[in-house]
């Protein structure tokens, strides 16, 4: 009944708020500042934040729910409060110390800072010991030098978690993940990535120059960035493979309302077989990819490991949801890949979800691994 | 402060009204439920009302067992406590034994109130008659329609708006109104009161014998309406030709479609010709 509710109230909001400005805000490239401001007092910035720091404290499910809905609606909004609760703020709730907890918590969960987790370099992404941001250990901090690329919420964040190494020789063991705050001389933000899709998340790289950081800003202990940052995607991913369904589902339930309107042959097109099996396979890959990532909700909340399920899950969802939202265009015709269609717009969207928070073959390592060391 | 009871009932979503075509009658087991819009208004009110001048809200609905969902978004939104009152023998209740039996639940368990506010309508029976026949169970003044609200002391001025008239009126608390939709649009519900609406909470389930009621005086064996079919309207259109002389035709549509024009343009038209 929670569940069913928490869907509800995510709809009626994302429909009411984000439901008539989708499109332009692909369009303009734009970031619903107005819109944030409404989900603020409603915790979507605390989703799984406890109630001591201001959050929700909502069960992971819910979770999934709450970005799959927004992302029903628009993906790049669901993007931007998914990044902003997993790989924001998951990382200092989880590792962080009780200080940087008080510091930082209740301005993440209240929504009045935005966050990220910058990881991707122009010579890293998948391998992150290919890491070549740096940082250097001084009297009562550190300096940081390097570049971050395609930094989700790049534009509009406060607080990003910066992924560098101390030792560049030594990169797994020197890693680091470190907490920069908005206004630190020598952090800077480049200019916004046209991306194929997402457009309405201002993507931008990050730029740090001799961007000088206390030492109580170290998330964890020096060493501990692989660590923090693959439990950090662990749970990212649950929550990219949610927006992966919310993608799908809407280009579900476009093609099946245009398929009873769409008239040829003095029919709708719903009543041709090779429409209806479409119509079909979709249905079942959307529903069997939203149980995959139920189930590894359940997992996270029950306490046991769910690394390879968040990728499983990831890997599924995402797939589905590039294909579904490809033959949502096809049941559209020409109007599907027309821009005043919004399957358009999905199309684009569900493209990346393959790609961030572990491409398709980063899942398959991840999942191929675990199971070759489970079974003889 | 003020002492407020919202009445409010779960109602199948718009969009899913199946019906069953054999017995005329809704399959409420298949639809999703909501809660009733004009109910969600009235909650506003009352949590706006509680907002200015204090005191507590009591969410009560009638319902089977899966209404309680709009008591835990009632509590979501804000509600301090709720009662709920289920039970198989008063399935199929009309709005008589319906105002019957939420009043007896009232009177027993939430005596001590100042306001009670109910939607003015719901979206599946729209039959607007529980606000009203509420107020006449419990002996208290009731208006209906109600779009603004002010407490003043131990009186209350709304103004309703009816039948194209705005007015202004004036009563003594206790009493009951009926809230309308043009006001009060409805918060959003936070997703930290979900939260809590599904923790611990003041929710009070009762049946029918905790009433103090026959059961043969309730549900669908109590209601005195019965419903015998539910259809959808069918609209029938006739093609005519007229041919002829212009004059001619035009004459014989004013000949044959009089009253129709002349309700339509509001005039007698017959008359008029005449005079």
């Amino acid at each position: 009944m929670k569940h069913k509710l928490v869907r509800k109230a995510v709809r009626e909001f994302s429909e009411a708020e984000l439901g008539p400005i989708a499109h332009d805000l692909d369009r303009d490239a734009r970031f619903p500042w107005e819109v944030v401001e409404k989900m603020r007092p409603l915790n979507f910035f605390g989703l799984q934040v406890p109630r001591k720091y201001g959050g929700a404290d909502l069960d992971s499910i819910s979770y999934a729910i709450t970005i799959e809905e927004i992302s029903r609606v628009s993906g790049a909004m669901g993007l931007c409060v998914t990044v902003h609760n997993s790989v924001g703020v998951y990382p200092i709730l989880k590792f962080g110390t009780e200080d940087q907890r008080d510091r930082f918590v209740p301005r993440l969960a209240s929504g009045e800072i935005i966050g990220a987790f910058c990881l991707t370099e122009a010579n890293a992404g998948s391998d992150a010991a290919g890491v070549e941001t740096h940082a250097v250990q001084t009297r009562d901090g550190y300096v940081i030098n390097g570049t971050k690329i395609f930094v989700t919420n790049g534009g509009v964040c406060s607080l990003p978690l910066i992924f560098a190494v101390t030792d560049t020789a030594e990169p797994t063991r020197s890693a680091c993940v470190f907490i920069v705050e908005s206004g630190t001389p020598g952090y800077s933000v480049g200019e916004i990535e046209d991306l194929c899709g997402m457009r309405a998340n201002p993507v931008s790289s990050l730029f740090f120059e001799d961007c000088r950081v206390p030492g109580e800003n170290l998330l964890g202990k020096t060493g501990d960035g692989i660590k923090i940052a693959l439990a950090t995607l662990d749970t990212g991913r649950i929550g990219i493979a949610a927006q992966a369904v919310g993608i799908a589902q809407a280009a579900f339930e476009a093609s099946v309302k245009y398929s009873k309107e769409r008239q040829q042959f003095r029919k709708p097109i719903s009543s041709f077989q090779s429409i209806q099996n479409m119509l079909a396979d979709m249905a079942v890959e959307v529903d069997a990819a939203r149980l995959l990532v139920y189930r590894v909700c359940a997992l996270k909340d029950a306490g046991k490991p769910f690394g390879k399920e968040a990728a499983m899950a990831k890997l599924y969802a995402s797939t589905v949801s590039t294909s579904v939202t490809g033959r949502a265009v096809q049941v559209h015709g020409g109007y599907g890949y027309s821009k005043e269609y919004d399957v358009e717009r999905y199309f684009r969207d569900a493209k990346v979800t393959e790609i961030y928070e572990g491409t398709s073959e980063i899942q398959r390592l991840v999942i191929s691994r675990s199971v070759l060391s489970e079974l003889m | 402060m003020v002492k407020m009871i919202v009445c409010i009932k779960q109602v199948p979503m718009a969009t899913e009204l199946p019906w069953d075509a054999h017995t005329g009658t809704l399959r409420r087991d298949l639809a999703e439920g909501m809660m009733n819009p004009a109910c969600k208004h009235a909650l506003e009110a009352a949590l706006t009302m509680r907002h200015l001048h204090g005191g507590h809200v009591t969410a009560v609905t009638m319902g089977p067992p899966m209404a309680e969902e709009v008591l835990r978004e009632a509590i979501a939104m804000g509600a301090d406590r709720c009662l709920m009152l289920s039970d198989p023998a008063l399935a199929g209740a009309d709005t008589t034994v319906t105002s019957f039996a939420l009043a007896r639940a009232i009177e027993i368990f939430c005596p001590d109130f100042d306001l009670i506010l109910t939607g003015c309508h719901t979206t599946d029976s729209e039959t607007a008659q529980v606000g009203p026949q509420l107020a006449e169970e419990l002996n208290i003044p009731g208006i209906a329609y109600v779009d603004e609200m002010e407490v003043r002391d131990r009186s209350i001025r709304v103004r309703r708006f009816s039948d194209n008239f705005l007015e202004t009126l004036e009563t003594d608390l206790p009493c009951l109104l009926t809230v309308n939709t043009l006001h009060h649009s409805p918060r959003y519900v936070p997703l930290s009161g979900l939260q809590d609406a599904f923790g611990e909470v003041n929710l009070l389930t009762v049946k029918a014998s905790d009433l103090g009621i026959d059961p043969e005086s309730v549900g669908i064996k109590g209601s005195p309406t019965k419903i015998l079919n539910v259809f959808a309207p069918r609209a029938e259109k006739e093609n005519i030709v007229l041919k002829g002389a212009p004059k001619k035709i035009v004459e014989e549509i004013f000949e044959r479609f009089d009253t129709k024009i002349s309700g339509i343009i509001k005039k007698d038209i017959k008359r008029e010709g005449q005079g």
